[in-house]
């Protein structure tokens, strides 16, 4: 456990009517880290969270809280907040009362309390609402008390489940840089459950991709979305094309048909493998320039580039460019060694 | 129109068995035997003066007593797996399947100078002990036959609070009491308004639990009533000036507690 570990799980194992949901997590989680958790649905993230809130007792292994063990604590004497994936606000408050609620157990002045409410709620755009029942708001309105609610606080650490769910496009953006900054400006450590991985790239110190139960793979951004560990988690980030191949020996695959230079090795000779090539990472050039040929099946437009579909050596293969084709046109395909991501293929 | 139509049946049935008595009430009450105008009847109730006010001051402890009770149980009911609620709830209906004056004689049977307890507590040497014919006994009576109907609206109520809401309160810092005290207690107000109704309108004016449990020296506005029309006190025109009068006692006492009520929520909405 290094010295600023703030959170630890511990091989957490739970089980829900016999049926395992977290098979044995392992997780440091740092002072001060906006830590992501990304998964498909179902995966356990929000049982995660619960653990780390208390609401949950782990059929076996522990939680520690700043190095001490915390299976044994009531959820009331965690130093942790939680926005809950389904708001849970008070019926009877309005949404001054609501905010209002941690501070008013931690028994500050009225004074105090009035002026932190009132920053907060600014803060996520619902000045004027205060004497509003929180059963007279829209979706994304409670969603934003139940964030104003659980942040006022100023915990240690805040645990965020799919906080922007119900947010449209714009005010999600705007919200997510408030977070991050309120994040950065007040240190608290954020663990931050969402279903957008463009969210979870841009937001996040940390990410922790989960699937089944287990962590597939934990890191920073850039080297999930770069190195991405297995087939799985380079489908789960960000569209890739993933196909069958094999690796002949260090530094050369084979797949569509042909022999790529690569940068990866440590493979065994002739291990079938996954490869994954990202869509915006193949270049279209002139048919006879191209290391694949292929023939445009479709075009989108995605605003700020064309997304086509293009048939090559019997895959269909995704690919993103600023410009577009044809439908119909054949086209080359460049794909250079740096952008073969090599994985071993997993096991089902 | 249509909906005109389907509710007379109903206005009928209100006109014949709650408009028509009540006038008949209120014509007996300010009658006398010669069918002339006279309030003589009411303010002859004034005599039983210390009965009224025994009747509501009995009512009013079991039904706290009830309260108490029954609070904390149907929280705790309300909390359990879908199963066990359902057998909590077989579990307190039952002694109601059973004849309401056979469940007090059982209890006569119970608190009598040589009756169980008394035999009981005779094994240890001690007593016996005066617990039949006095006024705990009767409130005995009231809390024992009427704590279901605490219950069940506590229950019923209770069980419509968001697990979730509870935990947001945890989640915040309350502990346990707190959670009862600024989460559960406001959301249960309901609950408890129709609970303090549902005990208290049948236990002020009861009569049998009183003359079994209560003996003579504890009469109730009840036994008072039914003196008049049944027992040899036969005079069915104070009878009913005293009904009216209880009608009146009921009113008030329910909008007082009304009013506490709504200040109940309005205070849960300050914490
Ligand atoms: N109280 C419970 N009883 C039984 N099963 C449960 C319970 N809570 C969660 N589960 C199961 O545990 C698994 C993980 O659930 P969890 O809520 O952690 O998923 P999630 O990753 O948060 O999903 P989502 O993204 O849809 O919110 C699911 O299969 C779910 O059905
Ligand atoms: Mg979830």
């Amino acid at each position: 456990m290094s010295t600023n570990t703030i959170i630890s799980l511990k091989d957490i194992v739970v089980e829900f009517d016999g049926e395992r949901v977290l098979e044995g997590l392992d997780l440091d989680i740092h002072d001060k880290e906006f830590v992501t958790f990304l998964g498909p649905s179902g995966c356990g993230k929000t049982t995660t969270l619960r653990i780390i809130g208390g609401f949950v007792a782990p059929k076996n292994g522990d939680v520690f809280f700043e190095g001490k063990r915390i299976n044994d604590l009531p959820p009331y004497k965690r130093q942790v907040n939680t926005v809950f994936q389904r708001y849970a606000l008070f019926p009877h408050l309005n949404v001054f009362e609501n905010v209002a609620f941690g501070l008013k157990i931690q028994k500050l002045p009225e004074k105090e309390i009035r002026t932190r409410v009132l920053e907060m709620l600014e803060l996520v755009n619902l000045k004027g609402f205060e004497n509003r029942g929180v059963n007279q708001l829209s979706g994304g309105q409670q969603q934003r008390v139940a964030i104003a609610r659980a942040l006022v606080n100023h915990p240690k650490v805040l645990l965020l489940d799919e906080p922007l769910g119900a947010l449209d496009l714009k005010l999600r953006k705007e919200m997510q840089i408030e977070l991050k900054k309120i994040q950065q400006s007040l240190g608290i450590t954020f663990i931050y459950v969402t279903h957008d991985q463009e969210e979870a790239l841009t937001m996040s110190d940390t990410v922790v991709v989960m699937k089944d139960g287990d962590i597939q793979q934990i890191g920073t951004p850039e080297d999930i979305y770069n190195e991405p560990k297995n087939a799985f988690v380079a489908d789960f980030i960000g569209e890739s094309n993933i196909v069958p191949g094999i690796m002949k020996k260090d530094f050369l695959v084979e797949f569509a048909g042909r022999d790529f230079e690569c940068v990866d090795s440590g493979f065994t000779p002739m291990e079938q493998v996954d490869v994954v090539v990202r869509p915006e990472d193949i270049k279209v050039v002139p048919t006879i320039a191209g290391h694949i040929t292929g023939i445009v099946e479709n075009v989108t437009f995605k605003g700020v580039h064309f997304e086509m579909e293009v048939l090559a050596c019997g895959t269909h293969w995704l690919i993103h460019s600023t410009q577009s084709q044809a439908v119909g046109a054949s086209i080359g395909m460049q794909i250079g060694p740096e952008d073969i991501h090599i994985m071993h293929k997993m096991e089902e | 129109m249509k909906s005109k139509y389907s509710a007379l049946p109903y206005y009928v049935w209100m006109a014949l068995f709650t408009i028509a008595p009540l006038i008949l009430v209120l014509v007996f009450a300010f009658t006398d035997n010669n069918g002339a105008f006279t309030i003589e009847n009411i303010s002859q109730v004034g005599e039983y003066t210390n009965v009224l006010v025994r009747s509501v001051w009995l009512a009013a402890v079991a039904t706290v007593i009830c309260l108490l009770i029954a609070y904390p149980l149907a929280y705790i009911m309300s909390r359990l797996g879908p199963s066990k609620q359902r057998t909590m709830v077989m579990l307190i209906m039952l002694p109601m399947w059973m004849n309401f004056l056979l469940r007090t004689y059982a209890w006569m049977t119970i608190l009598e100078n040589n009756g169980l307890l008394n035999r009981f507590f005779g094994l240890f040497g001690v007593g016996p002990f005066d617990m039949i014919n006095t006024q705990g006994a009767v409130v005995l009576g009231m809390v024992y036959n009427y704590l279901p109907f605490m219950i069940l609206p506590l229950y019923t109520i209770m069980v419509k609070i968001d697990n979730r809401v509870i935990e947001a309160a945890q989640d915040l810092g309350a502990s346990p009491l707190k959670v009862a005290s600024s989460v559960v207690l406001p959301l249960s107000v309901p609950g408890i308004s129709t609970g303090i109704t549902m005990v208290f309108v049948p236990a002020v004016s009861t009569f049998i639990i009183s003359r079994m449990l209560g003996g003579g020296g504890n009469l109730l506005i009840g036994d008072l009533i039914d003196l008049q029309f049944l027992g040899n006190a036969y005079n069915p025109h104070l009878g009913s000036a005293i009904s009216l009068v209880l009608m009146v006692i009921i009113l008030l006492c329910m909008s007082v507690m009304n009013q506490f009520g709504e200040e109940e929520e309005r205070e849960g909405m300050l914490i």
